[in-house]
């Protein structure tokens, strides 16, 4: 892509072409390019070859999940009826997807305006987190096909799950309509985004108590298996609150993650207000993950001194939990310290990448890892749950990578009059000069955001 | 669905037993006695009853009601220490095939002591295998009565048995 | 049934509550099961191990066939659980008192405030009048929460089955026996009657008045009377229960007592969080435009570059 916008490729970022055309549909969903071109870079991209081959894999077991049943694909069992998908799938993905409405928050509600350019990447992180979370669900769900029954068929009003099940499908119509105005923008549908800027302020409000709930809620499953999960990792009074509050630099950490992967690999589609904001809005992003880190550990703590745990910690379980939170919280939380005040930004980014695999890691301790502690046999997942996993995890970030090549999520999308105006001014797009020293790093950065992925992944 | 007594249930104990070896009464003590007549999944079987009684000598290890020596058992003693012989003493007597059916459980009278009386089979069972355990006497269940064929299909035994299949999701049963 | 109907009260509430209307009452009584519940009183040590409560339970409930004989005692070479094939399995426990070692019959315990029913979203469990805690398969979902919720570890899933998997585990033989007053299979094949069906309620003062009248031969504990606010079934035991696999740390306190914190929270935040947010919100932006006032200003900032 590098390439041919350094060949003098025009990138979509308003609805005209050029001053007397409009962009076609079609065209907008090739970038721009023509046909050809488009396949060419993606051909030439060597991390859609791993894609490719990842897909080559997973689907088939995908499909072979839906016709030869679960045992095919899974070694959850009696005694381990959540496996991989949940815990990595959904009790991972979830806290990671708080973004939405925290930067929905900070932007709409406490007037955080310079927050701005990154709220859509939130947003968006939101959604399709929240999303693939579902789909991690109708994977693992024993008769998916059934997913609706708790809302039409046959209520259970007093289950946690119940309120997880009308709280993330609330609240994925929610995201939906916040990240929808991006796409009405795009496809040039100016009544839809005058529509839902006019309840902005009623669908950020109505995500905080969807997320405070559900995000909750997942902690709260746990309850419901007190001599199961860990003591460690459970606490009556508290679980619910552990997971809502992890979720906050969950959130935040994963987004500043996003964006450094982005970074990396589709500088070009940054327009010249988030690359100037980028560092700022990151500094700003680690500082509100340090306070949620913080608080955080001060209630892990709470918790453990609350029913007077301490002894747990000498146990093998013990230094397990330490290794849990010196990764996911004690040395992002340093890090941060010293990078927030000596604007270090790598150190950032890279506690942040701490903080999104402490959080996985927590996760998979509270469901999978530490689970049925008391039980001396240990679960350990079938090969195609991991093929699964990883595949589904890679749709993920095809997706994301899709959308955030099209969609005004990376820069602001120009009106027909300010496109008239900026052509006038400069024939010349700032865009396409920015991007030209980034070109020889082209390959090589893509090979580094996708050994990132992985690790979040594996 | 055979509601009432899978087996041993309708036990037809004839157990005419003297109180005394010496028939005071006049009641000839039976020597074989055919129990297990109604069981569908065991056979019925002749007790040797004859020779329980040269192994035990004493009636009051198997009967209780006063038959033989007197009761000896100290929740027993609290209100029968001076009872007299009873006149019934045979299980079946009192022991019922069906204690757990809606009418038996209605007669269980709240006052008496006798609310926890184990049914006929199970009375029968615990008496003789308890025995059989200390006197180191057969314990397995053929070693008293032969099962039936119905029986081999409902335990999935004998010529029932399943075929050794290779045992597939492996990992269900942990 | 107070405790859930006050849970769901919350929750209606709750909703209702974010429409404007107050939530209720804060009183969670403590259910103690029907009157008129049935259970089954197991006497660990009148069982000799035969497994024909396995077999019959395989039979009245039209289970595949085992994978081993029902005479076969191998099986108690390795603890077993109950499975999608078997709703309940007996295991053998050693102990160290030179006594034969005791068996147990494990299977559904049909507590009076069930886990696996509190935990359902589709409302697929149902605790009966007569103490059965049964499973509608046609509402079930899959996602296997009771299995979690379950402190004994009871309910199976059928994995296997691709296009109808559902939750297998001990219905007390509700639809074939119990609805009709009869015991269930297992019970009534009991050649030892190690098993006793009657009233919950009697049942408690039975075991009491077995120990009482026989001290030597049980521990004083009936697993069951109080453990996770109490079960239909039952256990009287020679040893101490945690030696015949009885879990005994579990408590007193039903599964939803430890939910009970996070689902009274739930009203407060949705009533709370909105008018608190907006508040903020205002108080936030006080000396701007309401309303859509930052994309203005946005807007004029792009209108400046």
């Amino acid at each position: 892509m590098k390439k041919l916008i350094a060949s003098g490729a025009i990138t979509v970022n308003s609805p005209q072409k050029s001053s007397d055309r409009k962009w076609t549909f079609m065209e907008k969903l090739f970038l721009g390019l023509t046909l050809p071109q488009y396949i060419g870079q993606a051909l030439r991209n060597p991390f859609n070859w791993i894609i490719a081959i990842i897909f080559a894999v997973g689907i088939p077991i995908i499909l072979g999940r839906f016709i030869f049943g679960l045992s095919w694909v899974t070694h959850s069992s009696n005694d381990y009826p959540w496996g991989l998908f949940l815990a990595f799938g959904l009790f991972g993905m979830v806290p990671l997807s708080s973004s939405g409405f925290l930067l929905g928050t900070a932007c709409e509600v406490f007037g955080r305006h310079d927050l701005e350019p990154i709220e859509r990447l939130g947003l968006l992180n939101g959604l399709l987190g929240y999303f693939f979370a579902v789909v991690f669900l109708l994977i693992d769900l024993g008769q998916p096909w059934r997913l609706p029954f708790p809302m039409v068929v046959s209520f259970g009003p007093a289950a946690v799950l119940f309120l997880v099940a009308w709280h993330v499908s609330t609240y994925l119509s929610v995201q939906i309509a916040e990240v929808s105005v991006s796409f009405f923008e795009w496809i040039g549908f100016p009544i839809g985004v005058r529509a839902i800027r006019k309840i902005t302020l009623g669908l950020t409000v109505s995500g905080i108590i969807l997320s405070t709930l559900h995000q909750g809620a997942l902690g709260a499953l746990f309850t419901y298996a007190p001599g199961k999960v860990h003591p460690l990792w459970y606490s009556s009074s508290f679980q619910w609150i552990h997971f809502f509050v992890s979720s906050i630099p969950g959130g935040l950490c994963m987004v500043i993650t996003v964006s450094t992967i982005a970074s990396k690999t589709m500088s070009w589609r940054f327009d010249q207000r988030f690359k100037d904001s980028l560092d700022r809005v990151t500094v700003s992003l680690a500082k509100g993950a340090s306070m949620g880190l913080a608080t955080y550990l001060t209630i892990k703590l709470m918790s453990i001194a609350h029913d007077n745990k301490w002894a747990y910690l000498t146990t093998g379980y013990g230094q397990w939990y330490l290794v849990e939170i010196m990764i996911g919280v004690i040395i992002p939380m340093t890090l941060f310290a010293y990078a927030i005040h000596h604007k270090k930004l790598p150190i950032i980014r890279f506690s942040a990448l701490l903080v999104v695999l402490g959080i996985f890691l927590n996760r998979l301790n509270t469901a999978l890892i530490t689970f049925n502690w008391k039980l001396s046999e240990r679960e350990i997942p079938h090969w195609r749950e991991v093929a699964i996993c990883v595949t589904v995890y890679t749709i993920y970030i095809v997706v994301y990578r899709f959308i955030l090549y099209r969609l005004p999520i990376f820069y602001q999308w120009k009106t027909q009059e300010q496109y008239a105006l900026a052509y006038a001014a400069k024939p010349e797009t700032t865009i396409l000069k920015d991007t030209e020293p980034a070109l020889v790093f082209a390959s090589k950065t893509e090979a580094k955001a996708f050994r990132n992925a992985e690790t979040i992944t594996s | 669905m055979q509601t009432k007594g899978i087996w041993l249930a309708g036990v037809l104990v004839v157990l005419f037993l003297a109180a005394v070896p010496d028939t005071s009464r006049g009641i000839t003590v039976p020597d074989t006695v055919i129990l297990n007549t109604q069981s569908k999944l065991y056979e019925p079987f002749t007790f040797n009853h004859a020779k329980h009684i040269q192994l035990t000598k004493e009636c009051s290890n198997c009967h209780h009601h006063t038959t033989g020596t007197l009761v000896q058992d100290p929740n027993c003693v609290r209100c029968h220490r001076n009872s007299s012989e009873t006149q019934e003493v045979s299980c079946k007597g009192c022991h019922q095939t069906d204690s757990f059916s809606a009418t038996a459980m209605h007669e269980k009278d709240p006052k008496t002591y006798h609310k926890d009386k184990p049914s006929l089979k199970a009375a029968m069972h615990r008496n003789c295998l308890g025995c059989h355990e200390n006197m180191k006497g057969p314990m397995g269940c053929q070693d008293c009565h032969q099962r039936t064929k119905e029986g081999d299909a409902f335990y999935y035994s004998g010529a029932y048995a399943p075929k050794n299949k290779p045992s597939k999701g492996e990992h269900n049963g942990h | 049934m107070k405790r859930r109907d006050f849970l769901k009260g919350c929750l209606i509430g709750g909703a209702a509550a974010s429409l404007g209307a107050p939530s209720k009452s804060w009183a969670v009584g403590s259910f103690e099961g029907y009157p008129d519940a049935m259970g089954v009183l197991v006497d660990t040590t009148r069982c000799i191990g035969c497994r024909s409560c396995e077999a019959a339970c395989n039979k009245e409930q039209k289970l595949p066939e085992p994978d081993v004989p029902f005479d076969d005692t191998s099986v108690f070479e390795e603890k077993r659980r109950t499975t999608e094939k078997a709703y309940t399995v007996v295991n053998r426990y050693e102990t160290n008192d030179g006594q034969k070692p005791p068996y147990r019959k494990m299977q559904c315990n049909h507590c009076n405030e069930p886990g696996c029913l509190t935990s359902c979203f589709v409302n697929a469990y149902t605790k009966t009048k007569e103490g059965a805690v049964i499973y509608n398969g046609n509402v079930c979902v899959g996602c296997k929460t009771c299995m979690v919720a379950c402190p004994f570890n009871i309910p199976a899933y059928s994995y296997s089955s691709a296009f109808d998997p559902l939750i297998k585990k001990c219905i007390f033989c509700y639809h074939t026996r119990l609805k009709f007053g009869k015991p269930p299979a297992c019970v009534e094949i009991c050649p030892q009657e190690a098993l006793t069906f009657g009233l919950r309620s009697d049942l408690i003062k039975m075991g009491h008045e077995r120990i009482r009248e026989t001290p030597d031969r049980y521990i004083d504990h009936i697993y069951g009377e109080k453990e996770m606010g109490g079960t239909s079934w039952l256990y009287l035991s020679r040893v101490p229960d945690d030696q015949i696999g009885l879990d005994t740390t579990l408590g007193n306190e039903p599964v939803i007592s430890n939910v009970k914190d996070f689902l009274g929270m739930v009203p407060m935040v949705l009533t709370i969080w909105p008018a608190l947010f907006s508040g903020i919100h205002l108080l936030a932006t006080r000396n701007k435009d309401h309303g859509d006032e930052h994309h203005n200003h946005s807007e004029q900032e792009d209108g400046k570059k």
